[in-house]
C-alpha cells in the first residue's frame, strides 16, 4: 500500500459528543446578513425579483436534497458494498428535504407573481388552454403536497431505517432498505418529473421539452454527489471515516465523473432538438436562454457544467486525488446553482438579473443549508455501524 | 550454465501467499519478478512496483484528434467547400456537427484502446512464451499462484532465487529456459508457402463448387417470394399466361380524360373547364402556376422568363389580347401538349390541376387588365 491510500492524518474538529457541535457563529452571522439582504430585496427591489430568487432557492435546495436522496437509493438499489462506509455522508445532505415543506409552502406564494398561467386570460393563448387541466391552482398545490409529502416520508424510511440501524444492528433493516430504494426510484422519477414540468417549465407555460425531468434529475445527481463528495473528504480529513481509502474516493469521483457527461449528454440532446427543429413553440425559450445578455450564462454552462469537471477528473489519479475533488465539487454545486439561475431567472425579462439580491440570497440559504446539514452531521454515528456490509465496504480496494 | 535460463518459478498456493512471498523475495534481493495468477489479484501491481499503463494517454491524444479533426471536416465541408443552407440554419451552426464530433471521438478512442492494447502495449501477435510449455503453467490455469524470479538474459544464481523462493513458502520449484528463438529457415518458408498456396485453392474450388451445387442459398427470404403477379411476367393464373391484363375496351383511367381534339382551336369548342371559380381552385392553380409556368411565364404571366439571356425561347405573354380571348379548352390544349418550345405538362400535372391553372390564369388576365367596374 502506498502512502497515498493511507488516510491524511486526523485533523482533531469536533468527535460525536465533544463541546464543538455548536456550529460556528460565522454560520449564523452569514445567515442573518442573508435574512436582511432577503428581506431588503422584497422591499427595494420588486416581488418579482425576490419570487424568482426563492423558487431559484426551492429548486436547488429540492434537487440537492433529493439527488442525494437518490445516491442513497442508488447503494440500496446495486447491494454494493463499497460505498456503505461513505452512506451517512448523502444520508446527512438529504437532511435538506424535510425542509422543502416549509420554503416549498412559501413558494406557493409566487405562484401569481411569477407564472403567467395563472392570470386571468392566460387561457387565451392555445397551448396553454390545452394545459388548463393540468396547470390550475387545486391540481397545482395538490401535486406539490404529494409531491413533497412522498419525498419527506421516503427520507424517513431511507435515512430514518439507517440510522435506527445504528442501535439496533438489526441485518434485516438492510433488507426492507434495499426492498424500498427501487420503489423509491420509481417514485422519485415520477415526482421530479412533475416537479420540474410544474415549478420550471410552467415558467413559460407554452414551452414544452419532453426529457426536461431527466435534464433536472441530472443536474440533481450531479450536485448531490458533489455534496457527498465534500462531506465525505470533511470527515476524512478529521479523521471521522476510519479506513476509508483513496480508493473509495475513487469512485465517488467516478460517480461524479459519469455523471456530467450524463448532465452534458442530456443538456446537448434537448437543445440540439429543439435547435434543429426551430419551432416556434419551443426555440423562444432557448432564445431567451442563448442570446442577449444570457449567452454568457449559457456559455458559461456548456464549459463549466461539463468540460471543466470532464478534463479536471478524466485521469485516474485526479479522481483519488482529495483536494482535485474537493474543488471540482465546490465548483459543480457553483455550476448547479448557475444551471437553476440559467432555467428560472429570464421568467424576469430581457437582461441579466444578477446582483446583490441573488448574493444575499445565496448567502442565506447556503448558511441555512450549511447549519442544517452539520447539525446532521453531529446527530449519531458518521458510519452506518449497524449494517452488515461496513466491514465489506471498508476492505473495499482498486487492485 | 549451459542453456539460457528464462527465470525460476515457484509455485504457492493462495493471492495472500503470492503477496506475502514478493515481499520476503524482494527483501532478499531478488528484484527482477514476474507473477502469474489464475485471475487478477487486488494489490499485486503495486507489490511488483509495476509501471501505470501509458495507454490512457494514447487513448486521450487519439480520440482529442479524432474530436478535432470532425470538427475541421464538418467545419470545411459545411463553410468553405460546400456551403448548402439547410432547413435555414446558418452555415457555421456547429450545433449538428456536435454529434458527428462525439461519435468520431468515441470509435476512434475505442478502436485506439483495443488495438493499442493487443498490438502496441501487448505486443500481439505473439506466437510463444517460455511460460506456456512449463509444468506451473499447468497449475497457474487451475488454482496455483506463480512467481518466478526473471534471469538476466538468460544468466542468473538459479541456487539464490531458490532458496529465496523456498523460504518464503514455495510448495514447488522449476527452472524454465528460455523458448528456442533462431529464425526460421528455409524450410520452414517452403513449408508454410505451401500450406497458404494449399488452403486457397481448396477454399477457391470449393467456394465454386459449393455455389454450382446451392445455387442461390437464401438465408433470410423474408418478403421476396410472396403469392402476387409480377409486371412484364409471365403467370399461369390466367388463361392467357400474362401477368398483366388489358384493361376492357374502353376503359378510361380517372383523371386521364385522353383529349380528342387535333389542334388547340378544336379543344377551345370542344371543351369546358369543369371546375368551378372557387378561391380554392384558384389558390391551387396559383401555386401550380408558381410551381410549373412562372419560371418562363413570370408570376403574371407577362412571358418575361426569369432565366438569364443564354436562355432563347420567348414565351408567350399570357396578357396579351389572342391569349385573352382564346377560349379555356384552348389553354388547356397547350398546357397539356405543349407548343412551339413548350413542352408538354400532361405527365407532370393532373386533370383538374391543369383546369385550375386555366382559372388561375383567367384571374391573372383580370388581374392586369381590369375594368373601372372591378377599381370601385
Amino acid at each position: 500500500m502506498s502512502a497515498s491510500r493511507e488516510p491524511v492524518s486526523p485533523v482533531r474538529d469536533s468527535a460525536p459528543g465533544s463541546t464543538m457541535h455548536r456550529p460556528p457563529a460565522v454560520l449564523w452571522a452569514l445567515l442573518a446578513v442573508g435574512a436582511a439582504g432577503v428581506a431588503g430585496t422584497y422591499v427595494l427591489q420588486s416581488a418579482q425579483r425576490f419570487w424568482a430568487n426563492w423558487l431559484l432557492w426551492f429548486v436547488f435546495m429540492a434537487c440537492l436534497g433529493l439527488g442525494a436522496l437518490f445516491v442513497v437509493a442508488l447503494q440500496h438499489v446495486t447491494g454494493a458494498s463499497w460505498s456503505v462506509p461513505l452512506r451517512r455522508a448523502p444520508e446527512r445532505i438529504a437532511a435538506l428535504v424535510p425542509w422543502l415543506v416549509p420554503v416549498g409552502l412559501v413558494a406557493l406564494l409566487s405562484l401569481p407573481v411569477l407564472f403567467a398561467w395563472t392570470r386571468p386570460g392566460a387561457a387565451s393563448a392555445p397551448t396553454i388552454a390545452l394545459k388548463a387541466s393540468w396547470l390550475n391552482y387545486p391540481f397545482f398545490v395538490t401535486r406539490l403536497v404529494i409531491c413533497v409529502g412522498l419525498w419527506v416520508l421516503s427520507y424517513r424510511l431511507l435515512v430514518g431505517g439507517s440510522v435506527r440501524q445504528d442501535l439496533t444492528r438489526d441485518p434485516a433493516a438492510t433488507v426492507r432498505l434495499r426492498r424500498f430504494a427501487p420503489v423509491f426510484m420509481i417514485l422519485l422519477a415520477l415526482t421530479l418529473t412533475a416537479f420540474a414540468f410544474d415549478w420550471v417549465s410552467s415558467l413559460e407555460a407554452g414551452w414544452y421539452s419532453d426529457i426536461f425531468g431527466v435534464y433536472l434529475f441530472a443536474g440533481a445527481v450531479t450536485s448531490a454527489l458533489a455534496a457527498t463528495s465534500l462531506v465525505v473528504i470533511y470527515l476524512y480529513r478529521r479523521g471521522r471515516l476510519p479506513g476509508v481509502t483513496a480508493d473509495h474516493l475513487y469512485n465517488l469521483g467516478g460517480l461524479l465523473f459519469g455523471f456530467t457527461i450524463f448532465w452534458g449528454y442530456i443538456a446537448f440532446s434537448q437543445y440540439l432538438l429543439q435547435w434543429y427543429a426551430n419551432l416556434p413553440e419551443e426555440i423562444f425559450w432557448f432564445q431567451q436562454r442563448t442570446t442577449g445578455s444570457m449567452e454568457a450564462v449559457f456559455i458559461l454552462l456548456g464549459i463549466g457544467h461539463f468540460f471543466v469537471p470532464f478534463l479536471a477528473l478524466i485521469r485516474r489519479a485526479d479522481k483519488m486525488n482529495w483536494r482535485r475533488l474537493r474543488w471540482v465539487s465546490v465548483w459543480m454545486l457553483f455550476m448547479e446553482a448557475v444551471d437553476v439561475f440559467w432555467l428560472v431567472s429570464p421568467v424576469q425579462g430581457k437582461g441579466l438579473h444578477l446582483g446583490w439580491p441573488e448574493l444575499a440570497f445565496a448567502i442565506f440559504f447556503l448558511s441555512a443549508g450549511l447549519l442544517i446539514v452539520r447539525r446532521a452531521l453531529h446527530m449519531g454515528e458518521d458510519v452506518p455501524v449497524g449494517d452488515p456490509f461496513l466491514a465489506d465496504g471498508l476492505k473495499f480496494h482498486l487492485r | 550454465m549451459s542453456e539460457p535460463i528464462f527465470g525460476v518459478v515457484g509455485l504457492f498456493r493462495s493471492a495472500d501467499e503470492l503477496l506475502a512471498a514478493i515481499a520476503e523475495v524482494k527483501a532478499k534481493g531478488q528484484t527482477a519478478l514476474e507473477a502469474y495468477t489464475p485471475y487478477p489479484v487486488h494489490g499485486i501491481d503495486e507489490a511488483l512496483d509495476l509501471p501505470k499503463s501509458k495507454l490512457a494517454v494514447l487513448v486521450f491524444l487519439i480520440g482529442s484528434l479524432a474530436c478535432v479533426s470532425a470538427f475541421a471536416f464538418e467545419w470545411w465541408t459545411s463553410t468553405v467547400g460546400y456551403p448548402l443552407r439547410t432547413a435555414g440554419k446558418p452555415y457555421n451552426g456547429w450545433q449538428g456537427w456536435v454529434l458527428v464530433m462525439v461519435e468520431a471521438t468515441i470509435l476512434f478512442s475505442t478502436f485506439t484502446a483495443g488495438v493499442g492494447m493487443l498490438f502496441a502495449f501487448n505486443k500481439l501477435p505473439f506466437f510463444g512464451h517460455p511460460m506456456l510449455p512449463s509444468r506451473s503453467m499447468t497449475g497457474v490455469t487451475r488454482d496455483r499462484f506463480a512467481l518466478v524470479v526473471r534471469s538476466a538474459n538468460g544468466v542468473m544464481d538459479v541456487d539464490a532465487a531458490t532458496r529465496a523462493l523456498v523460504a518464503a513458502g514455495a510448495e514447488s520449484i522449476e527452472v524454465v529456459p528460455v523458448l528456442d528463438d533462431r529464425k526460421p529457415g528455409v524450410a520452414w518458408w517452403l513449408r508454410t508457402a505451401f500450406a497458404i498456396a494449399a488452403a486457397s485453392v481448396v477454399a477457391g474450388y470449393g467456394t465454386a463448387w459449393a455455389i454450382k451445387v446451392y445455387p442461390t442459398v437464401k438465408p433470410m427470404v423474408n418478403m421476396q417470394v410472396q403469392p402476387r403477379l409480377d409486371a412484364q411476367a409471365a403467370d399461369p393464373f390466367f388463361a392467357n399466361g400474362r401477368g398483366m391484363q388489358l384493361p376492357p375496351t374502353g376503359t378510361v383511367a380517372r383523371g386521364y380524360m385522353p383529349i380528342l381534339a387535333a389542334t388547340p382551336e378544336d379543344a377551345g369548342t370542344a371543351l369546358v373547364n369543369p371546375l368551378p371559380i372557387t378561391a380554392q381552385v384558384l389558390a391551387r392553380g396559383r401555386l401550380v402556376f408558381n410551381l410549373h409556368c412562372a419560371v418562363c411565364h413570370d408570376r403574371l404571366g407577362t412571358g418575361k422568363p426569369w432565366l438569364d439571356s443564354t436562355y432563347q425561347a420567348q414565351p408567350v405573354d399570357l396578357q396579351s389580347s389572342p391569349m385573352r380571348s382564346a377560349r379555356d379548352g384552348y389553354l388547356y390544349w397547350v398546357i397539356s401538349q405543349g407548343i412551339r418550345t413548350m413542352p408538354g405538362y400532361a405527365a407532370d400535372i393532373s386533370q383538374d390541376d391543369r383546369w385550375a391553372v386555366v382559372r388561375y390564369i383567367r384571374a391573372l388576365q383580370r388581374s392586369q387588365n381590369a375594368p373601372t367596374r372591378d377599381l370601385k
